[in-house]
């Protein structure tokens, strides 16, 4: 079989960006996109808020350069300021691109491209369609693919990566489908499977299938991960789902209450009350709960946030989609009844090690997106800089993917490689005395996470921590899958991705350990202020017989000096 | 007395799922499992499916991603109706099951089964590709990058509401021309067209259309309102429907149109077989009258600036064919006078 030049994993944002400039920059190439749900489904499309793009179109005096400011500031320092500067430098040429190839976007009244305020930015810049930003992207960009001919393998999922030596030759997935495991030898691999937030189950705002496949398929093949204990939480995720109750709910005049019917914000931010910014919030709700000033429920403890006191009128007028969702997912109409919240775990931006480039440790390997790390994003995600961040990098991936692709020629991948793979999975089917079932491990290592390397952290809980997940991936290796069909096996990868979580937990815990400081997303109670004589550095994690090998990468410097972080 | 309603206001009860089961490499054909589970109140569909996959029989198979109603995996028919099931109250499907306490859970229809409730999706993005569901940009792509093209919000709000769509295909399963006929556009491509066609940008507004008028394209449909209906975004589809048919009218002409030639073939092949074949489905569903109003004459309508009524109740009897032959006689002779006096002008 021929190699492709390059295979794609990967249908978000940040795969069909890099399909696209490939075919672009070399349009002989002969490229593959894989994903595992159709791209169009893809988690880019759950980004609401917008994009970030200093165009000023809406605040004329806003530049590139107080973007990168912005940026470095809200990453508490930590994020690389060249890489930065390549975000920020690109954003506008890379939104205009997107108009250009027919995304909507709502419009000012001099017929430019709409722009609004986002947290932790000093100008209005987060360009937005509606409240259906990254769902517009993506389906522009699959438009787009579909319009170029990108070849899709729709329902793929890409199992592991063949590796020679120092140079990878392409990868092994199973066709959904037909359960058929396939050989795609590559002379390029590009990652851009999305975050590993789901790991936190359904403490989680991510989709189920967020499961950090890419960053752990690259981690058993020896490729270096990034900054994994960085972890974003949202304030306000559903009770049973973790789904958000965005910041509008609050916005317009909503309470946080706790089980004594206080309005417990009072304690943690006196004038701002519910409006703090949104770690502050978050780490509020966490301490009410951890106080014991929860609500219990079988689905775990959680406040109430309350509309009640806004009225009918307010609340139709106003938040008819915050409605709307609690009726769907918590079936509560916040007309009657209070909300039940508590924080979810949001945004992964810890990922694949990767140059400005995309390039990877392993030779051949790309990786673009949320599943990346290039690091923009440091210890803390502005909003709408995530998106950015996909389109920008899924680009550059792309291209360098292609002006390397002609100079290789991998040795084919084997009969025997794709027969132990099939091995492999056969092995989960195959009856043994005791066994575990998927579901409640995968509830367990959310739980474990949320307690003990959740919002705060602190060394004696962090060693429980990782000591349950060890316990965890003991069970795990008696977990059995019950579907035996080859036809669409969703238990067969509902473990697979399970397995996938777990590799990647260890990292995020050891990494929360190791990290003796308190910056950006991560708190540590036992060492609550930012270090950066010991600290100013990136974690790296390096599989080593069964689990990771630390290392640390300085933090590139530039324009900008270390300034304490105060909004 | 049904007990749903005694039961209703209980936080937790017993439901069953009437589940579609069909695995290909070893059932002959699909038949149902029921599965009766203890649930809180507030849970939806898709949980419930979760936890029968979870606790009860892991060989369940269906779709679902995001599980917030964004990312289109999960429709499948809910008591007969194609929906989410993640943004599906399981409380509000007790109120509509035929037999009480009993909700029945199928696949999408009108698209090939591969298993339980997971169907094939490719013939719909076979036919997005067929139907150029893409706007192909008037700048040449080595300029893109540079500048905005400027669009106004009025632009923007023409297409606002068809870029909703998440392409669940719910609209896909109930519409009623697929039933009968695969190759049919498909209610979801027509939306998409439409986006494509009010968008300055975009450059082959006049092929894609041309496209449209094909056979399978834009006059086939009925006009029940059925996907509109069933939409899990409530696109006013049957807007862009019109949409379309107005600026193939507008832009090719009533004669020219394969609407016309589509309406007359229709007729001759009713005068001729004197009985109906798969073509005429809509007129055995919908009952003659309201098909000639609707489907038959829409271009012409649209020339005479009527509106069009709201469907009324099915008909099954096809006996007032020859009334249908007389009145469209006397439509299309309307028509030849509008037109001609239009193209006088
Ligand atoms: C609720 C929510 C709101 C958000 N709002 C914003 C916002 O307003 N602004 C912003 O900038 N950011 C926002 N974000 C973050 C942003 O949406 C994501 O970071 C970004 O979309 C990730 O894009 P991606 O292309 O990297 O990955 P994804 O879009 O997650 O795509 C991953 C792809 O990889 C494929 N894949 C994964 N594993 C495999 C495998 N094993 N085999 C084959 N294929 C695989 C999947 O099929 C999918 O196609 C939000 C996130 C959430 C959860
Ligand atoms: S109105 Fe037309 S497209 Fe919609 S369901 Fe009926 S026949 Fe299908
Ligand atoms: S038009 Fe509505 S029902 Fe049809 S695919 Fe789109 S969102 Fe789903
Ligand atoms: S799971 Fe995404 S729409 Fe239901």
């Amino acid at each position: 079989m021929k190699p492709f030049d390059i295979v794609i994993v990967g249908g978000g944002g940040a795969g069909l960006y890099a399909a696209m400039e490939a075919m672009k920059t070399n349009p002989g190439l002969n490229i593959a996109v894989l994903s595992k749900i159709y791209p169009n489904r893809s988690h880019t499309s759950a980004a609401q808020g917008g994009a970030n793009a200093a165009l000023a179109n809406k605040a004329k005096d806003d530049t590139v350069e107080m973007h990168i400011f912005d940026t470095i500031k809200g990453s508490d320092y930590l994020a690389d300021q060249d890489a930065v500067e390549v975000l920020c430098s690109e954003a506008p040429k890379i939104i205009r691109e997107l108009e250009n190839m027919g995304t909507p976007w709502s419009r000012l009244e001099d017929n430019t491209i709409a722009q609004r305020p986002f947290g932790g930015a000093g100008r209005p810049r987060c360009c937005y369609c509606a409240d259906k930003t990254g769902h517009t992207i993506l389906q522009t960009l699959y438009e787009q693919c579909l319009r170029k001919g990108v070849f899709f393998f729709n329902e793929y999922f890409a199992l592991d990566l063949c590796v020679d030596g120092s140079r990878s030759r392409g990868l092994i997935a199973m066709n959904i489908k037909t359960g058929r495991i396939e050989a795609f030898p590559a002379k390029t691999v590009i990652f851009a499977t999305g975050g590993y937030a789901k790991m936190y189950w359904n403490r989680s705002s991510n989709a189920a299938g967020n499961t950090g496949d890419g960053q752990a398929i690259a981690y058993r093949a020896g490729i270096s991960l990034k900054d994994m204990e960085f972890v974003q939480f949202h304030p306000t995720g559903l009770r049973k789902s973790g789904l958000l109750v965005t910041e509008g709910a609050r916005g317009e005049g909503g309470y946080l209450v706790n089980a004594l019917g206080e309005r417990f914000m009072s304690r943690y931010a006196p004038e701002k009350m519910e409006l703090g910014p949104r770690d502050l919030v978050s780490r509020s709700l966490e301490t009410e709960i951890l106080e014991g000033r929860g609500f219990d429920s079988p689905a775990g403890k959680y406040l109430h946030l309350d509309l009640r006191h806004l009225g009918p009128e307010l609340i139709k007028s106003r938040l008819p989609q915050i409605r709307e969702m609690c009726m769907y997912f918590e079936g509560v109409d916040p007309i009657d009844e209070p909300i039940p919240v508590r924080p979810t775990a949001h945004y992964s931006m810890g990922g694949i090690d990767t140059d400005n480039f995309g390039r990877t440790g392993m030779e051949g390997v790309y990786a673009a997106g949320e599943c990346g790390c290039v690091s923009v994003h440091g210890a803390n995600r502005l909003g709408g800089n995530s998106l950015l961040d996909i389109l920008v990098f899924g680009r550059i991936a792309g291209r360098a993917a292609a002006e390397e692709a002609g100079k290789f020629n991998p040795s084919p991948i084997s009969e025997t490689e794709v027969t132990a793979k099939e091995l492999e999975l056969r092995s989960f089917m195959q009856p043994s005395g005791h066994y575990e079932r998927y579901g409640s491990l995968r509830e367990d290592l959310g739980h474990t996470l949320g307690m003990n390397v959740g919002i705060y952290r602190e060394a004696t809980k962090i060693r429980q921590g990782i000591e349950e997940i060890a316990t965890l991936k003991e069970r795990f290796s008696h977990v059995r899958v019950f579907d035996s069909g080859d036809v669409y096996n969703t238990n067969l990868l509902q473990v697979l991705e399970l397995r996938n979580m777990l590799d990647l937990a260890e990292t995020v815990a050891a990494g929360a350990l190791v990290r003796e400081e308190s910056r950006g997303s991560h708190t540590r109670t036992d060492f609550p202020t930012r270090d950066d004589i010991n600290w100013h550095r990136h974690t790296t994690y390096t599989l080593e017989g069964t689990g990771p090998r630390l290392g640390f990468k300085p933090v590139v410097m530039g324009r900008y000096e270390l300034q304490e972080r105060t909004y | 007395m049904s007990d749903s309603t005694i039961q209703h206001n209980e936080d937790s009860r017993d439901v069953t799922f009437r589940v579609h089961r069909f695995n290909p490499q070893v059932d002959s054909k699909p038949y149902f499992d029921d599965y009766t589970i203890r649930l809180e109140k507030g849970i939806t569909v898709l949980r419930a499916l979760n936890y029968i996959k979870e606790h009860v029989d892991a060989s369940l198979t269906f779709r679902a991603f995001c599980q917030a109603g964004i990312c289109g995996s999960c429709a499948m028919r809910v008591n007969n109706m194609s929906k989410l099931a993640c943004t599906t109250q399981v409380w509000d499907e007790l109120d509509k099951c035929r037999e009480p306490g009993i909700i029945k859970v199928e696949p999408l229809r009108n698209l090939p089964l591969i298993k339980d409730l997971v169907v094939e999706m490719d013939p719909l993005v076979e036919k997005m590709k067929g139907y150029s569901n893409w706007v192909d940009s008037k700048m040449p792509e080595e300029n893109w990058g540079r500048k905005e093209f400027p669009v106004s919000e009025a632009e923007f709000l023409k297409y606002d509401k068809a870029t909703d769509c998440i392409l669940c295909a719910s609209c896909v399963s109930e519409c009623t021309i697929l039933r009968a006929n695969k190759q049919y556009v498909s209610p979801a491509v027509l939306l998409k067209s439409y986006r494509m066609n009010v968008d300055s940008r975009d450059s082959m507004h006049e092929q894609r259309l041309a496209g449209l008028v094909k056979d399978h394209g834009v006059w086939d449909c009925t006009h029940c309102y059925r996907c509109q209906e069933s939409c899990v975004k409530h696109i006013p589809i049957m807007d862009a429907i019109h949409g379309i048919r107005e600026e193939a009218i507008a832009e090719r002409g009533v004669k020219d149109t394969s609407g016309a030639r589509h309406a007359e073939a229709f007729m001759e092949d009713i005068g001729k077989k004197g009985k109906l074949v798969e073509a005429t489905l809509p007129i055995r569903t919908n009952g003659v009258v309201w098909t000639m109003k609707n489907l038959l004459p829409m271009a012409f309508k649209m020339v005479l600036k009527r509106r069009t009524p709201p469907p009324p109740p099915l008909v099954k009897s096809t006996k007032d064919i020859e009334k249908f032959r007389a009145e469209f006689r006397e439509m299309s002779g309307h028509v030849a006078k509008d037109h001609a006096k239009k193209s006088g002008e």
